[in-house]
């Protein structure tokens, strides 16, 4: 039993394993802004939270995921499909309110998709999104026709990448999201229904909780989340390539995870997830800029990975874990 | 006699060529403890499952205070008033007491629409329920996984107490309870009777099923094969129930 320790219920709770991510993100400022010159700007700072923007959406949706015992291997790919309806309303010339609804609502719709194939299909998660990311991999392919989108108007742009009041659009759309996430994990029954079927599924069914409800809406909120990553994404380059998306499923799984939550499902931290994503970037950027190549940042986030689900195995066979794990 | 609360007609379970039970009739009275008996595999959780609704029966009815129903889920089980404590619990191990005993049917408050959980009322019913039950919890807000058996024992009988059950159904619940534990989890058997309720009790344990047990029923290999008052019967007989020694147990083995 590895469920025992039990994350707070405020909404920026930390225990030992958000406290040891905030160190190591302060820690591996120090020694990039040591090891390169150009480290330390404030226009470098504006870029690794720019470049977080999506990765914190997506993360959240991806907590609940996991922390539900599901996952989402194909969310990545799920935002490109997004960002190419939201690139094609704005190629030909639609409003851009209409962009920023069709976002969301082309999440929502694959999210839909990705619960009809795992919860009504009942195939198991990893499995299920696995087929699901061949599929879209090539829808991208057939609806981009090999090409990019490339040059769409600024009309998107100029809504969302700009400042109310001094602070970014994407900061309030963050905040908002982290908020509501929080209150329905936290504050609502669907949450407790959600960690109870991380739990044990059977257990939940047992329980009277209405399994298929709430799995199917989890994959739905996390589409929803993705979709609006994609509106932020599309505001932001204003083009949507071919590769679109190709990592961000390892590292919203890598933050996540890194962020305390159990791989296994039942317990979860947002603002552990929170910390994971700054983490990842601030690897991602740092390692970039004192010369080391972006084809090494898949490598950085799957060592991570191992490193956590390692750390964990072997704290799990700890004196003191046995001993807990005696007492339950 | 009072008209029984649920009656069994001729329950069969089939899970594919294995036959679980086959031809069940059984009643079940209010504030009356029925124990079920039986060797390992003789059916007894099986057939709780489908009384709590978590498998639908092969064949047969129950019929509820006169009307017959079909139960597609635990949760309209217990909406017609059963409550079962399953052997495996069914408790969440990564939730606290309050959130276990309140799972499924918590109480909320809705603001705009959205349903808030009502946090500090659930917590105080429950810190109450443990109270009348006796049981001490240190910590109320920890998780469930890192309670004693007797004290999840008692956090799954909070629960049936707080759905105000008129039947409640415990699996062996006193399998893995040390002495004290298990006079408590007896005691409240019978006050669960004595409050009116019905009581199903499976155990293995002979000499606690004449403790508290108003009415006996062996299982054996998927059939009822007993049902004896626990004033007419005796040790030594229901142990030749349970093993087949026993001549009635004999006979129908042979007609069939
Ligand atoms: N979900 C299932 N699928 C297939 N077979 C099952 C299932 N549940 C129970 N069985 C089988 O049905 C038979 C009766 O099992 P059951 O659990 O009801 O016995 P029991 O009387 O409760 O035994 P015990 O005293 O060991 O708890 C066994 O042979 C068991 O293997
Ligand atoms: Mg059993």
């Amino acid at each position: 039993m590895n469920t025992v320790r039990r994350s707070g219920n405020g909404i920026f709770s930390m225990n030992g394993r958000e406290w040891s991510l905030l160190v190591a993100c302060l820690l591996a400022i120090t020694i990039f802004s040591v090891a390169s010159p150009h480290y330390a700007t404030s226009g470098n700072a504006v870029t690794v939270l720019r470049n977080s923007v999506e990765l914190l959406l997506i993360g959240l949706g991806m907590t609940l995921l996991l922390a539900m015992g599901g996952i989402d291997v194909s969310i990545g790919i799920v935002m490109g499909l997004a960002a190419i309806a939201i690139g094609r309303i704005l190629g030909a010339d639609g409003s851009p309110f209409l962009a920023i609804v069709a976002g969301p609502m082309a999440g929502a719709v694959l999210g839909c998709v990705t619960a009809a194939v795992v919860v009504l299909g009942r195939v198991p998660a990893i499995v299920g999104t696995l087929g699901l990311l061949g599929v879209y991999r090539t829808a991208v392919f057939v609806l981009l026709g090999g090409q990019w989108l490339s040059g769409l108007p600024s009309s998107l742009t100029d809504l969302l990448s700009t400042t109310v009041l001094g602070i970014p659009v994407a900061a309030f759309a963050i905040a908002v999201a982290y908020l509501a996430v929080w209150l329905a994990l936290r504050r609502t029954p669907y949450g407790l229904h959600l960690l109870a079927i991380g739990n044990s599924e059977e257990k939940a069914r047992l329980s009277g909780i209405p399994v298929v409800k709430i799995r199917f809406a989890t994959f739905v909120i996390s589409g929803v989340l993705t979709g609006i990553a994609a509106t932020f994404y599309v505001a932001t380059y204003r083009n949507v390539e071919m590769t679109i998306g190709s990592t961000l499923a390892l590292d919203a799984i890598a933050a996540v995870i890194l962020g305390g939550t159990s791989i296994l499902g039942g317990r979860c931290s947002l603002i552990g997830t929170v910390l994971g994503v700054l983490l990842l970037r601030i690897l991602q950027n740092g390692l970039l800029l004192i010369g080391i190549p972006s084809l090494w940042q898949p490598v950085v986030t799957g060592v991570l990975i191992l490193g956590v689900l390692g750390f964990e195995a072997v704290s799990n066979r700890l004196p003191l874990a046995r001993f807990q794990r005696a007492r339950a | 006699m009072t008209a029984p609360f649920l009656v069994a007609r001729n329950i069969a379970k089939r899970f594919g060529a294995l036959t679980a039970l086959a031809n069940v009739d059984l009643e079940v009275r209010s504030g009356e403890v029925l124990a079920l008996l039986g060797d390992n595999g003789a059916g007894k959780s099986t057939f709780i499952k489908i009384l709590a609704g978590a498998h639908p029966p092969s064949e047969g009815e129950i019929i509820i205070e006169g009307s017959p129903v079909a139960f597609s889920s635990p949760k309209d089980a217990a909406a017609s008033g059963i409550a079962t404590i399953f052997q495996e619990l069914a408790l969440s191990e990564n939730l606290s007491i309050a959130e276990n005993v309140f799972l499924g049917r918590e109480l909320k408050r809705s603001i705009l629409g959205i349903p808030f959980l009502k946090r500090r009322e659930m917590r105080q019913r429950v810190d109450g329920l443990l109270q009348e039950l006796d049981a001490h919890i240190s910590d109320p807000e920890a998780p469930v996984g890192s309670l004693s058996g007797g004290q999840r024992q008692a956090v799954a009988i909070c629960r049936a107490l707080n759905l105000n059950a008129k039947l409640v159904i415990m699996d062996e619940p006193t399998a893995a309870l040390a002495v004290a534990e298990t006079r408590k989890v007896l005691a409240l058997t019978r006050r669960l009777a004595a409050r009116g309720c019905a009581v199903v009790l499976i155990s293995h344990n002979i000499s606690e099923v004449f403790e508290v047990a108003d009415r006996i029923v062996v299982f054996r290999r998927g059939r009822k094969v007993a049902e004896r008052l626990a004033a007419e019967t005796n040790h030594e007989e229901v142990v030749s129930l349970i093993t087949g020694a026993h001549p009635d147990v004999r006979a129908l083995e042979k007609t069939n």
